[in-house]
């Protein structure tokens, strides 16, 4: 089965392809499971509308994030630095724990070629059948199945691109302007973008991403400890191996457990042989335990040739669930999570930001009184409108003036021009003014922000 | 008096790696940083919590480069790193290189196998 490049003259090998088996087992139908919940949350929740607005809409011309009861706002983007925190921190958690968990199970990559290999082997059969398809000349049977798989491909890559761009754009109106052919340049460039990529990764790349575009496989030797849940071969027990008839004695002929059919090479989608021991290119999908537990059924012997285990545990060693890193990674996790679920519940639904006339530091009034003017962007984050009210804070000589009186419907943005002024007596140079900021309405929302107000300095 | 013969004085693979990712960082983020120049006023920027700490414009550009210079060294030495830590590609007949794994009918040497689809 070994190949080589088209060409005597080359010194290097080009990689065959990977044609994986279809298997089922345990741990097959637990993939399945995960892409099925992972791509239908995918595909459904832009069309669940939540609390007025689209469940999960991203609105980048708004500059408003809804995620279902919360709105989140350019302001509000230490959430986000702190939910990539977060979300890089589990990945070590569970990485490490149970290993690739994610790159098995729960990637995006791991997901959509499942689903492109699903329906390639819905139009052209299990593995031996592509082999021998692609082996064929092209004949009637060869284009019509090439052709629609291709269709079902580009169909699904052009959904999961409208379904993107459905995070962005609200869906339904996207629907709309797509039947009516109006829909927008950027609209129309991101959807291809994305139709392309996931046909590219899921449909032509498959495992050459994992293999050499993705980062997190090489960092994962940071970490991996000997405790950390891995797919392995028991060498002890399967070696040496050999076909042999069901009613043999393995011992007696010298003999393993492995009986070298090589069908956990056939059904690994990234087409290593596990038998030789830990590599990279691994994504533990755990196809290979279900397929050998299967052999080893049909042979009689117990199953666990392949197994997932540990380096612990095939040394002879007791395998530690709980250790040092593992406590460190739990508690900042937690400690974030709590952290970041207070500050969410904690957050004023009012944003005020006074910036100051850059013009004209301050201007002297005919009746001794000094004015600074200032530019107030008003941001009412609740989801009712209000009128708000301000005034200075413990500062009996300012005075405040507005216009127009502050007045924001739910979610609006609002530019005020406000006017400070203070006798000339109050004081020199910069003085420190607290400015509140509250609603006239029950529950009263209140900010603070504090600013400059300039003073002569002779 | 001794001269050191110029081999020795040579770089290490590493040396060269870490040269490499230094300088094509800086002309990226040089390259980034004159249309940043071209095209924003960071006095147009400056927001409220910036304006009290009165950020002049050689330091808001400042901070602009350095900002660009870190994201440009990120990604050049994620692309260095994930370069030499690739799979070995080694030579076809050579070692360096695991060999491609032997795939058989699995029931070419085990005849009990028979019948069965694997599935």
């Amino acid at each position: 089965m070994s190949q080589t490049s088209g060409s005597d003259d080359s010194l290097y090998r080009r990689d065959p392809k990977v044609y994986p088996r279809d298997v089922t087992g345990t741990f097959a139908s637990l993939r399945k499971l995960a892409m099925v919940v992972l791509l239908g949350l995918y595909y459904i929740v832009p069309w669940i509308n939540w609390a007025g607005h689209q469940s999960i809409l991203f609105d980048l011309p708004a500059r408003k994030f809804y995620i279902f009861n919360l709105t989140f706002w350019p302001q509000d983007f230490i959430f986000l630095t702190l939910m990539l925190i977060i979300a890089g921190l589990s990945l070590f958690f569970v990485t490490a724990v149970w290993g690739r968990l994610w790159c098995g199970y729960a990637c995006p990559q791991t997901v959509w070629t499942e689903a492109f290999l699903w329906l390639e082997r819905l139009v052209e059969g299990d593995r031996s059948k592509r082999i021998k398809l692609d082996a064929s000349p092209w004949n009637r049977n060869k284009i019509l199945r090439k052709s629609a798989k291709q269709f079902l491909w580009i169909s699904f890559a052009l959904w999961t691109g409208f379904t993107f761009v459905g995070f962005f754009t609200p869906i339904r109106e996207l629907g709309g302007s797509i039947a009516n052919f109006q829909t927008g340049p950027w609209e129309t460039f991101w959807l291809l973008f994305y139709s392309f990529a996931t046909y590219g990764n899921a449909g032509i790349l498959r495992e050459q991403v994992c293999k050499y575009m993705c980062p997190y496989a090489r960092f994962q030797s940071a970490m991996f400890d000997k405790d950390t849940l891995v797919i392995a071969y028991d060498e002890k027990r399967g070696e040496p191996r050999g076909g042999r008839r069901k009613s043999i004695v393995p011992s007696e002929q010298g003999l393993g457990d492995c009986i070298s059919c090589t069908l956990c090479v056939q059904v690994c989608p990234t087409g290593i042989d596990i038998r030789e021991g830990l590599q990279i290119e691994c994504i533990a999908c755990a196809a290979c335990i279900d397929v050998c537990d299967q052999v080893m059924d049909k042979m009689g012997y117990d199953k666990g040739l392949i197994s997932y285990t540990t380096e612990h545990r095939i040394g002879g060693r007791e395998t530690h669930m709980l250790r040092p890193r593992i406590f460190v990674y739990s508690f900042l996790l937690l400690a974030l999570v709590a952290g970041v679920i207070y500050k969410v519940n904690d957050r004023v639904l009012l944003r005020a930001d006074l910036l100051r006339d850059r013009n004209a530091l301050y201007r002297e009034l005919p009746d001794n009184m000094i004015e600074n003017v200032y530019t107030l962007k008003l941001i009412n984050m609740d989801l009712k409108p209000h009128q708000y009210r301000i005034e200075v804070v413990d500062n009996d000589d300012m005075v405040l003036f507005i216009s127009p009186q502050p007045s924001l419907k739910p979610e609006e943005v609002g530019n005020f021009i406000l006017r400070m002024q203070a006798p000339a007596s109050a004081g020199r140079g910069s003085l420190k003014v607290d400015v509140r900021f509250s609603t006239m309405e029950e529950p009263i929302i209140e900010r603070t922000v504090s600013t400059r107000f300039l003073m002569p300095f002779k | 008096m001794t001269t050191e013969h110029p081999v020795n004085r040579r770089w290490s693979m590493r040396q060269r790696d870490w040269a490499v990712v230094l300088w094509i960082a800086f002309l990226s983020a040089a390259a980034g940083f004159f249309v940043l120049f071209g095209l924003i006023d960071p006095l147009d920027m400056v927001s409220a919590w910036a304006d009290e700490f009165d950020i002049g414009v050689r330091l808001a550009y400042g901070l602009a480069f350095t900002f660009l210079y870190l994201v440009c060294l990120l990604a050049a030495w994620l692309t260095m790193f994930m370069i030499r830590t690739g799979p070995v590609s080694g030579h076809v007949k050579g070692e360096g290189r695991r060999s491609i794994p032997e795939i058989k009918d699995p029931t070419q040497a085990n005849p009990d196998l028979k019948g069965e689809d694997w599935k």
